[in-house]
């Protein structure tokens, strides 16, 4: 999850995220070097005693001027593309949940095996244990097996939402009357955050979703306690 | 003393408020690089030509050069070595789950099946 005062992307769980991350990178240090050239023009223009009132043209500068930006955009854009192409590979879900929207909960369907459905509310701050994260805790999570790829089926009951969960490079809006899909592979077992993030009225901050990846055998044991509490 | 470290961990430089140089793999090294690069092609330009600020300008191109080779040729190397890692990762998944069974990869064709009748 975020650490206070957190300017940078949280540490990447899925291998999409990695790669992100790694474009993300590629990115800043090209827009850094930018930076530093419009800063050095600056210095020079302010700092230079020449003028000449008779320059017309200077075909080298225009067709550097011109050169130079489209290879940039080519270096940015290639591998934008190809990590555009990368989500969108048809990969064989171990499993398949669908996420509802509502206002203002989740709730999550696991219906590949059994029927197994359950709503996630956010946990109210008076509620809270020590050591629980205030607007971020639920009391149900979204049980997956680690490094097994899930499915996830997003919509929504009433008003848009968007399922979120920034750790896995994963934002799908949920939109009512439409499904959306995306997929993800936990490369660790853990508890990951997210919060929706479309508007989507009073208590829009206050529906989190949180994602628990767990070993397989303890998956199989959840689902089954679930089912019995049904 | 683990929560201290975490910090100034995550509290990374940011240069020009952009960059997180410490955090962000290859950064600090491109930069650096970057950094020596320009002194050396100022200092060699304005050695041969005594030209002050034409060896700027030369200096300030030899920060650009050196600094986006240097970090292309690290991202490249890392970008190879975290492939490599995920194969290995998964290679060794795959022959934890597949040991000593049918659909294992390693297991030699025919070599269990007894001779036949003399």
């Amino acid at each position: 999850m975020a650490h206070p005062a957190q300017l940078g992307f949280q540490d990447a769980t899925s291998p999409l995220m990695e790669e992100l991350l790694h474009f993300h990178d590629h990115a800043l240090m090209i827009v850094l070097l930018i930076s530093v050239m419009v800063l050095y023009i600056i210095t020079c223009l302010i700092t230079t005693k020449m003028t000449d009132k008779h320059i017309l043209d200077s075909q080298e500068i225009e067709i550097v001027w011109t050169v130079l930006p489209a290879i940039t955009l080519i270096l940015i854009a290639l591998p934008s593309l190809r990590i555009l192409y990368l989500m969108d590979e048809i990969n064989d879900p171990h499993l398949t949940i669908k996420a509802m929207g509502h206002q203002w909960y989740w709730s999550y369907e696991y219906t590949d095996y059994e029927d197994l459905a359950f709503d996630s509310y956010m946990l109210p701050t008076q509620d809270l244990s020590p050591g629980q994260f205030r607007l971020l805790e639920a009391d149900h999570r979204m049980v997956v097996p680690v490094e097994s790829p899930i499915r996830v089926l997003i919509s929504a009951e009433d008003v848009l939402h968007s399922w979120v969960v920034p750790t896995l490079g994963i934002k799908m809006d949920a939109v009512p009357g439409r499904l959306n899909q995306t997929a993800f592979i936990t490369a660790r077992p853990g508890v990951y955050y997210g919060q929706c993030s479309e508007i989507c009225g009073a208590n829009h901050s206050f529906m989190p979703i949180v994602v628990e990846a767990v070993p397989l055998n303890h998956f199989e044991a959840w689902t089954t306690l679930m089912l019995e509490e049904a | 003393m683990a929560g201290h470290e975490e910090e100034s961990k995550s509290k990374g430089f940011r240069l020009l408020g952009i960059l997180d140089v410490q955090n962000t793999p290859c950064a600090r090294d491109a930069i650096l690089h970057g950094a020596g690069g320009s002194v050396t092609a100022g200092l060699l330009h304005f050695l041969v030509t005594s030209r002050v600020r034409r060896s700027y300008h030369v200096g300030f191109a030899g920060f650009m050069l050196t600094t986006l080779g240097s970090w292309f040729y690290c991202r490249l190397n890392n970008a190879k070595l975290r492939v490599q890692q995920r194969m290995i990762q998964d290679g060794i998944k795959n022959k934890i789950v597949y040991e000593g069974t049918v659909i294992d990869p390693t297991r030699k064709h025919g070599a269990q099946t007894p001779p036949g009748p003399s």
